[in-house]
């Protein structure tokens, strides 16, 4: 078992040596939630203050048409359905050492209140430790993954789970819209982890985090243009790094599972990857959005819901964040989970 | 429309992307380089000529050649605007 990394302020790839960790991180039980309040994004045209041309970008080039936006639900209502889904799947007498709850605002609740120890309590689950995790932004929730399977390797007792909440909300116009990228949407999702479970094994966690954008919204145009220029790029190093640890070929992967940022910067990506455009699944992306860190497992669950998780078969879980991480985590699907 | 409507309508849409007047515009003028578009503000300024114009861009076949020069893009226009009268513009 290696212990990974973090270099800041940029790090050069960091992988975990999955390969031959003694014990495997798997992905018992994955659910996702979506608010029922749908809205077309041109609906948000005036909160967000965008012109008619700068929403027609978004639907025509980026590829969005509606998304989940409920901004009277209480976050902890917006995460509560997930959450309880995934740890459904905990056995009689299964114990959860630890949540972590990964976000990508800094700020989601006032500052008094713990939204980890909330959801814990909410869950029933008050002996388990639970922390927030938010320094990946939209790829802290797989990072969350990685930190909870150390966990457990390090502290867990034997046979503990633990439980990766995530899930916010685009409470602000600041939050919700990120300049020429994204109109950002509600959702929750939540992933029930355990060592050497039936679930989906984690095979590979590659993530890169270049600390030069470590500005958020506050890049200069020039740093918006090489950022924007180099994305496609970027995504691409960290897949084919993440598949190399795998042991596997890109060939070999069924398909890319991504987060929902826009289509425009996933053409880019494929055209840099050099594969089918029907091998990321962007189906969702006019549906709901980008969701914050909890696009791929919203993804995830569409296609395991459609049938559409082969047992066995190989899936890249990617995302990208501000500040910024690129983050890809190669998983092999076993239909254990998907009862 | 002619090409003169054509490079009205250009004109007409920088200043309205840029959010200032364009003057000495040619069709020489680089849209990157010399008017500092960027890939985003590129997409609103086709936005806003599909609008005024009536032609589709279908962004799957879209080349940046097209987006070099405001010649380049007014050949474009044009070009769509020819097919768009011979048919649907996929």
């Amino acid at each position: 078992m290696s212990s990974p990394t973090t270099d800041y302020p940029s790090s050069d790839y960091k992988t975990a040596d999955y390969t031959t960790a003694d014990r495997r991180i798997t992905l018992e039980r994955i659910e996702s939630y979506l608010p029922e309040r749908s809205l077309r994004i041109e609906e948000l045209g005036e909160r967000l203050g965008l012109r008619r041309a700068e929403l027609g970008v978004f639907r025509k080039f980026y590829g969005l048409d509606t998304l989940r936006f409920d901004p009277e639900l209480p976050l902890l209502d917006l995460l509560r359905p997930a959450a309880r889904s995934a740890l459904a799947a905990l056995p009689e007498g299964g114990q959860v050492d630890f949540l972590a709850y990964a976000h990508t605002t800094q700020a989601v609740a006032p500052a008094d209140v713990d939204i980890a120890r909330a959801v814990g309590d909410d869950l029933g689950l008050a002996d388990t430790e639970a922390f927030g995790l938010s320094h990946q932004a939209c790829v802290s929730s797989l990072g969350a993954i990685e930190v909870l399977g150390e966990l457990l390797r390090a502290e867990g007792a034997e046979g503990a789970y633990a439980l990766m909440v995530t899930g916010e909300q685009a409470y602000s116009p600041i939050v919700q819209h990120i300049p020429n990228t994204a109109i950002m949407a509600d959702a929750s999702a939540s992933c029930l982890i355990t060592l050497d479970g039936d679930g989906d094994v984690v095979r590979s966690f590659a993530v890169r985090t270049l600390g030069e954008y470590a500005q958020w919204l506050e890049l200069t145009p020039e740093q918006n243009t090489v950022f924007g220029e180099q994305y496609g790029s970027r995504i691409a190093e960290v897949i084919h790094q993440a598949v190399a640890e795998a042991g596997l070929t890109l060939d070999e992967v069924d398909l890319v599972i991504p987060h929902n940022v826009n289509k425009l910067a996933w053409r880019q990506t494929i055209k840099e990857l050099g594969v089918a455009p029907e091998k990321v699944f962007l189906d969702n992306v006019p549906r709901f959005s980008h969701t914050f860190a909890s696009d791929v497992f919203v993804n995830y669950t569409t296609l395991r819901d459609a049938g559409r998780l082969v047992d066995g078969a190989h899936y890249l879980l990617v995302s990208v964040g501000l500040g910024a991480t690129f983050g890809a985590m190669v998983i092999t699907h076993r239909a254990a989970g998907d009862a | 429309m002619k090409r003169q409507e054509v490079l009205l309508t250009i004109e007409k849409a920088l200043g309205e992307i840029l959010e200032r007047p364009v003057d000495g515009l040619t069709e020489e003028t680089a849209l990157f380089d010399e008017l500092r578009l960027d890939s985003s503000s590129v997409l609103g300024l086709l936005m806003t000529v599909e609008e005024a114009t009536g032609i589709s861009v279908d962004p799957e076949e879209l080349d940046i050649d097209h987006l070099r020069t405001v010649r380049s893009f007014a050949d474009y226009v044009e070009g769509a605007l020819r097919e768009g009268e011979g048919g649907e513009r996929s």
